[in-house]
């Protein structure tokens, strides 16, 4: 008996550990498609400093809502990215299924469900306003380590407090995968995602351009 | 003891890989035909047996509610399998169990000296303390293991992944490498292929408490001391380690599930499915 009650609370332990442990480089959003847009059931948090994200993109069409969508990655920054359709290998036609290509998904009907696989790229990022670097930024080494600004003033926070920035080149701020009726440009599903800088962003550091 | 089902006699028994490849045919890509009855391509949607029954801080009954409505074939599910249960044994988990199935199927190609015993971890006390944190972590906020903990998302994706880049992409994260991982080790590596179900399936878990709660009415492995020498075959084959050989054979109830390998290999005849006499 003994024994057992061991073996219990040692499963108990581990079982914690991995339940309280959070993988960040991944999250799942659960959404509907409604006509008069829809919502995400909560946002997407994922913690900067990775090469690779991946976002699962779940919904339900609500009726009355049909037509093609066009899901889009939008925010401050462009992040390269792919999207998937999760979808049967062999389509037995038994029910309807919607198509996904050029990024718009096709034909949805009432009470489809859909499961969309975001792969994303980010890329480093200006480590004041956690912009993500584009061509034409002004790059500055550091240690041996090249940063990118989208400004002036960026760099020069950057150059009176480097200790404080120079671990937060990777992107933060929020974004949404968006998905635009393509027929009436009204929006049908939002799903936020938010990337936290190690430093936890709202710490003043975003601003707007 | 149990009145005996003549092994070779019983279909079930005689038949049990041919059944168990059914049920992969039926759930699992490339045809997935069950799934696509309900729009979905696997068991993460209106098929999910795990999700609906964890409460998550700050849900309203509402919500706990709708998720019901939300995975109904999932529930359907459960509940066909802990009703059966209580009277049949476990014969989702043996015979049924794509899942399951894949993983004991697997590991029967894996050679020997690859395999993994994991039968010396006490499999029922690590299972009930694997679901209280399911239960629990959940419920008052501390964290997760559905979802991010699950062989029912895993096994579909590598068959999948040959075949789409959406079942592929499943596995370019860490948590699904984890996943992986756990499937292959607790799976494909652990001798009789079970181990991941004895340990860490919260729906295995539910089961194994209908099949101890029916003991005394349904149909079960069961173990006439009277016959049994002790020798050890049928422990020696037992996917789930569910047999303790001392002075008899002695069946935990809590691991247990027909599949009556322990049945064919008795020299004695002393282990039988069946009712109580």
């Amino acid at each position: 008996m003994t024994k057992k009650i061991i073996i219990f609370l040692i499963s108990v332990g581990i079982s914690l550990a991995a339940a309280v442990h959070r993988w960040d480089d991944s999250g799942h959003a659960i959404g509907l498609i409604k006509a008069k847009g829809g919502e995400a059931r909560h946002p997407v948090t994922l913690a900067s400093g990775n090469d690779r994200y991946m976002l699962i993109a779940t919904a339900t069409v609500i009726p009355p809502y049909a037509g093609s969508a066009r899901v889009e990655l939008k925010g401050r920054s462009p992040i390269p990215h792919e999207i998937e359709l999760a979808r049967p290998v062999v389509d037995l036609g038994v029910r309807h299924t919607p198509r996904f290509s050029d990024g718009i998904l096709h034909d949805l009907r009432p009470r489809d469900r859909i499961a969309l696989w975001v792969k994303m790229h980010p890329p480093k990022a200006d480590p004041v306003c956690g912009m993500g670097c584009e061509e034409g930024y002004e790059r500055a080494e550091y240690q041996g380590k090249s940063y990118c600004f989208c400004g002036e003033s960026c760099r020069k926070s950057f150059e009176e407090n480097p200790d404080r920035y120079r671990d937060q080149d990777s992107l933060r701020g929020n974004y949404t995968l968006a998905f635009t009726d393509t027929r009436t440009g009204r929006p049908v599903l939002n799903v936020p995602i938010q990337f936290t800088g190690k430093e936890e962003a709202g710490n003043g550091n975003e601003h707007q351009h | 003891m149990g009145t005996n089902t003549s092994t070779k006699g019983s279909f079930w028994s005689r038949n049990r890989v041919g059944i168990i490849l059914t049920g992969i045919v039926l759930f699992l890509p490339p045809l997935s035909v069950l799934f696509q009855m309900t729009a979905d391509t696997n068991f993460c949607g209106s098929w999910c047996p795990r999700m609906f029954f964890t409460w998550r801080t700050g849900m309203s009954l509402n919500e706990f509610l709708m998720g019901f409505l939300r995975s109904y074939m999932g529930v359907a599910l459960v509940v066909g399998i802990l009703v059966s249960t209580f009277f049949l044994g476990r014969a989702w988990c043996s015979h049924l169990c794509p899942i399951g199935g894949t993983m004991e199927l697997g590991s029967r190609i894996v050679p020997r000296r690859l395999k993994i015993d994991f039968s010396s971890i006490p499999a029922s006390p690590f299972r009930y303390g694997y679901l209280a944190v399911y239960l629990a972590a959940s419920a008052v906020g501390l964290g997760s293991l559905c979802c991010n903990y699950c062989n029912f998302a895993t096994v579909p994706r590598i068959f999948g992944a040959a075949f789409l880049e959406a079942d592929l992409m499943y596995f370019l994260r860490t948590a699904g490498i984890i996943n992986l991982g756990l499937v292959v080790v607790l799976g494909f590596l652990s001798r009789g292929g079970r181990a991941y179900c004895n340990l860490l399936c919260p729906v295995g878990a539910l089961d194994a408490l209908s099949n101890r709660l029916g003991l005394h009415f349904g149909k079960k492995m069961r173990v006439d001391p009277g016959r049994c020498n002790s020798c050890g075959a049928c422990s020696k084959v037992c996917p789930t380690w569910s047999i303790a050989v001392h002075s008899a054979a002695k069946i935990d109830q809590l691991t247990c599930m027909p599949c009556r390998e322990c049945e064919k290999v008795c020299p004695q005849k002393a282990i039988a499915y069946g009712r109580p006499t």
